[in-house]
């Protein structure tokens, strides 16, 4: 296939009909709103559903009934809509249900605004809905990859059983890369090879999908069944790339999405100085490469470990988690919508990396930033 | 005037190989296309580059950012390099200037209604965009402007005849009016090679024979033109520098511009 020039939506909209994924549901908002453009011109064509709900509400009750069919359902929506979903969100991942759901973050807390941010990261990985569940969410940075993972989400959410985010800063969205696709597209899921989906109890037992369990004990036994998929999953599908990792860095960088290429540049431009720090970026948010993250971290040479993010701090708190003070975690974040530049985390490193008087060199200045 | 990638390599190349430059006898040359279509790209080196010349018509330029669906990569970010060069241009002020609202700026009916110089207009995304061209149609007397359709032939609306026809058809009926001209400008970025121009030009010829209309130039990186013979294009040429960058591009020794800090 030609390469082709595409934004980041339009092309995870076609890496879900690749996925065999044609039925849709969503409301627009920016910055995610071309994916539903794409999407209601390009699905005819392939005989697939776009169904634009009234609310983000229904579209997350709109998804929860589809995916029970069996079918691949796909969704998509910027923070303020992923909010508004939390509720079905929850009720699928504890009705089992495999489900793809795009976030492309824009800047919050509220209506916020509609450029670039990361600050979801609590929402998609810690919950967001009630219970004790967990979603498997994953973090592009480039398009190229938003396809790839946008493919992978759905084998996954299958796989699983379970409610799939892919989560994308507004960058991911809106900027304009080359991408190609698969040859060969997959065909759509056959319902009849799934034992829970539902087809119709013609000539068979009836299924059930559902949440509910009014009996204590089968509420925890479903609790229970959920904690073991995600030990499962946490064992093996951790994903994270590292870059420019190597025994003479000092620092190591922690950073995902668009915001990691950003420190790419950062890394390439101080090696010119003669500095050399290492990125690892995660793709896999939850679960969180936290024992890899653990490994490249306490190795003797790495000095500090620098979060940086689109956010007031979020991920750190991961990090910190996983290095288990035997390193000083630091952070570094804009927000509102606002990047980081190149240069700003160029001054944060050589700051965090200048000798500096004795009581100070192994502190960490986290808990400073938090303060003020 | 600060030097930039214009001085310093687009302006002697382009008199090294003679090319021809694109020049309008109009005051109004309203710059439209599809979303990636590169209609930014070309809107805000168009200014820089007729600025630069400073031809017949060009000792004022103005550009107008009519970009009020996309919400990010648009000309208002580039604002401050092209006030330095003094280009006069015209966005959307406050907090209004991140919105993708259908917002028109009151001065623009004036600068459209009677034009001071030459008047570039930078028209984003798509049919929806051109809705907001729509409202100001009236001012746009027949015949005394430019209104040019971008076709990249790496994007999916417009990489066959049909869908640029198609596309056309669809802007022409939202905006009501009619273009005039075509820009071949097919890229893909920092991936695109001289088999991806030369591919979008013919396409655009072609698209030019089906609909009567001319291609007003052909638009590329500067190095991949480097690559090629200007012979071959039957129309103008403009060399494009990169002006619409991504954060990671932005840097001390990267781009030709920084980002204004929020």
């Amino acid at each position: 296939m030609t390469k082709k020039l595409m934004k980041g939506n339009e092309a995870i909209g076609e890496a879900a009909i690749a996925a065999g994924a044609i039925n849709y549901f969503a409301y627009p908002i920016t910055p995610q709103s071309e994916v539903a453009e794409y999407l209601c011109w390009r699905l005819p064509e392939v005989s697939g559903v776009f169904v634009q709900g009234e609310s983000e509400v229904a579209v997350g009750n709109m998804i929860f009934g589809a995916a029970a069919s069996g079918k691949r359902v796909f969704t998509t929506s910027s923070s303020p809509g992923i909010s508004l979903m939390q509720e079905s969100i929850s009720y699928m991942a504890g009705a089992h249900l495999p489900v793809v759901i795009l976030n492309i973050m824009r800047g919050g807390p509220g209506l916020g605004g509609i450029l670039p941010a990361q600050s979801d990261y609590f929402q998609a990985t810690k919950g967001g809905g009630h219970g004790d569940y967990r979603l498997i969410v994953l973090a592009p940075a480039s398009v190229q990859e938003a396809v790839d993972l946008t493919i992978l989400a759905f084998d996954l959410a299958d796989k699983y059983r379970n409610p799939v985010m892919i989560i994308g800063d507004g960058m991911i969205g809106q900027m304009m890369e080359s991408v190609e696709f698969p040859e060969k597209y997959r065909d759509e899921n056959n319902p009849d090879d799934f034992d829970w989906a539902l087809t119709g109890a013609d000539n068979r037992p009836a299924r059930i999908t559902k949440s509910l369990y009014l009996d204590p004990k089968k509420l925890e036994d479903n609790s229970i069944k959920l904690a073991e998929k995600y030990k499962k999953i946490v064992e093996a599908e951790s994903r994270h790339e590292l870059y420019h990792v190597s025994n003479d860095n000092q620092l190591l960088i922690i950073s995902y999405g668009t915001m990691a290429r950003i420190c790419q540049t950062v890394i390439d431009e101080l090696a010119d100085e003669g500095i050399s720090v290492g990125l690892m970026r995660p793709i896999t948010l939850y679960p969180f490469p936290g024992a890899e993250l653990y490994a490249e971290a306490t190795k003797k040479n790495i000095k500090r470990v620098l979060t940086v993010e689109m956010s007031m701090g979020q991920m750190v708190e991961d990090v910190e988690r996983y290095v288990v003070g035997k390193k000083p975690v630091d952070f570094f974040g804009r927000t509102g919508g606002i990047v980081p530049t190149p240069n700003e985390v160029k001054d944060k490193i050589r700051e965090l990396l200048k000798p500096s008087p004795k009581a100070k060199k192994t502190k960490s200045s986290r808990k400073k930033q938090i303060k003020g | 005037m600060p030097t930039t990638l214009i001085d310093t390599e687009i302006m002697p190349m382009a008199d090294k190989i003679n090319l021809q430059y694109p020049q309008f006898s109009n005051k109004i040359v309203a710059i439209v296309g599809g979303f990636g279509s590169g209609k930014t790209e070309v809107a805000v080196n168009l200014a820089q580059f007729l600025k630069k010349q400073g031809g017949q018509g060009a000792e004022k330029v103005t550009i107008v950012d009519f970009d009020l669906v996309n919400p990010y990569f648009r000309s208002r970010e580039i604002a401050q390099p092209m006030e330095a060069l003094g280009i006069r241009v015209i966005v959307p002020t406050g907090g209004q200037f991140y919105a993708d609202l259908p917002i028109l700026m009151p001065e623009v009916r004036g600068v459209i209604g009677q034009p001071d110089g030459l008047v570039i207009l930078d028209i984003g995304g798509d049919s929806q965009g051109t809705k907001a061209l729509g409202s100001v149609a009236n001012l746009f007397v027949p015949g005394s402007y430019d209104m040019l359709m971008v076709i990249n032939s790496r994007r999916p609306q417009t990489d066959s005849v049909e869908g640029c026809l198609k596309t056309m058809k669809r802007i022409e009926d939202t905006s009501g009016l009619k273009f005039t001209g075509l820009i071949s400008n097919s890229h893909m970025i920092d991936e695109t090679d001289v088999t991806v121009v030369a591919e979008g030009y013919l396409l655009t010829s072609e698209v030019a024979r089906r609909s009567g209309l001319t291609c007003s130039f052909v638009s590329a990186l500067k190095p991949i033109l480097d690559e090629m013979d200007a012979g071959q294009f039957d129309c103008p040429v403009l060399p494009l520098s990169r002006e619409m960058l991504k954060p990671w591009e932005r840097s001390s020794n990267r781009g030709s511009q920084k980002k204004e800090e929020g």
